[in-house]
């Protein structure tokens, strides 16, 4: 999901640590390397760091999300409206696939089955738009609780 | 003819497509101050270019326990409806593409009932709306919402169509009903009559059997 934010926010890798900052995170992600490394807890990327993530850690990377969420809610707004111009929409969606896939090629590992599935031009398809409706619906405070359940649910 | 209290507030959460707007006052007996809202007394959610929605407090309450844990599913991909059908309000999958649809009943005799299909977009500004009006601290409302809870594994499983769930014990008990049905098939060896022991037909350099400890 934060690789869905940086594909939607060109300036993303940037604006996440700016956010950290405002949000009072500061000390404990003074800066993109240590934010970096918390990231690479992630099984799913080329290069992923062993040992679990610290609560405190999880907790701060969940309460950015949800901030860069609320700040690019009408971006990812517009991606999921039927009521804009089809031929917009579209443009706008292969913009961010583009983007998305980019990113996902650059810093995810290929041979992990659910990131071949997300670079699938067309199985990925339900996938990709269900991060960008999962990125709405934990967007703001109020979203946190959500996305914090989510993360601990059985199968996670 | 209608009093305007001076007491009766009146807060608005605006996205987009919709505007929640509630009315009410402060519980003066609770001691909360003028600026906070412990007794609703109307509430209307407005939609662009789509009826009005008004109520009292049981329907806004119906409202946030149908369409947040609706939202919540949705966040762990799981796509079922919440609320009752009968009830004031039910939202759900749309069954006519990937939209959601809101089922609201009226408490008036006579009202039919009423059904709206949502985008992701206007779901999502339903759901920011509810959001800002639970996280706001002037609202005193005693609302029994619950709380994000982890899904288990067993509601979890739902997540799968039914058609992938039963496919794998389906296609078990098919092959163990071909296979045994083609053992039915099979002619049953014919007796053989007796030979003579094949020690007396044995080769002398065979190895002698050893036997076992």
């Amino acid at each position: 999901m934060l690789l869905c934010l940086e594909a939607l926010d060109l300036n993303g890798g940037e604006a996440l640590v700016w956010l950290s900052e405002s949000l009072g995170f500061g000390s404990r992600f003074p800066n993109r390397v240590e934010l970096w490394k918390r990231r690479c807890h992630n099984p799913m990327r080329r290069a992923c760091r062993r040992g679990d993530l610290e609560i405190d850690d999880a907790e701060a990377l969940m309460r950015i999300l949800c901030g860069m969420a609320d700040r690019l809610y009408p971006m990812v707004r517009s991606l999921l409206s039927a009521s804009e111009p089809a031929e917009l929409t579209a443009q706008r969606w292969s913009l961010f696939e583009g983007r998305f896939t980019e990113l996902l090629n650059e810093r995810m590992n290929p041979r992990r089955s659910s990131v071949q599935k997300l670079l699938d031009p067309v199985e990925g398809a339900g996938e990709r738009r269900y991060l960008v409706q999962s990125l709405a619906l934990v967007a703001g405070v109020g979203g946190y609780e959500r996305l914090r359940a989510s993360l601990l649910d059985a199968a996670s | 003819m209608v009093f305007a209290s001076p007491m009766k507030k009146a807060l608005v959460y605006d996205q987009q497509s919709c505007q929640l707007r509630v009315e009410g006052l402060p519980d003066l007996s609770a001691g909360q101050g003028g600026e906070e809202l412990g007794i609703l007394t109307g509430w209307t959610l407005r939609w662009a270019g789509r009826p009005e929605l008004e109520g009292q407090r049981s329907h806004l309450e119906a409202l946030i326990t149908a369409v947040q844990p609706y939202a919540r599913h949705l966040v762990s991909g799981l796509r079922r409806g919440f609320g009752e059908e009968s009830g004031p309000i039910w939202i759900g999958p749309s069954p006519a593409g990937p939209g959601h649809t809101l089922h609201l009943v009226s408490g008036q005799t006579g009202n039919p009932s009423l059904e709206l299909e949502l985008d992701d977009a206007e779901l999502a500004d339903l759901v920011r709306v509810l959001d800002q009006l639970l996280l706001d601290t002037r609202i005193k409302l005693p609302l029994a919402v619950p709380s994000p809870r982890p899904l288990r594994a067993g509601e979890l499983i739902r997540r799968i169509p039914i058609q992938r769930r039963l496919a794998a014990p389906v296609g078990g008990v098919a092959a163990l009903a071909l296979a045994t049905a083609l053992a039915v098939l099979l002619p049953p060896p014919s007796r053989q009559p007796s030979r003579p022991p094949a020690a007396a037909v044995a080769t002398p350099s065979a190895p002698p059997i050893q036997g076992q400890p």
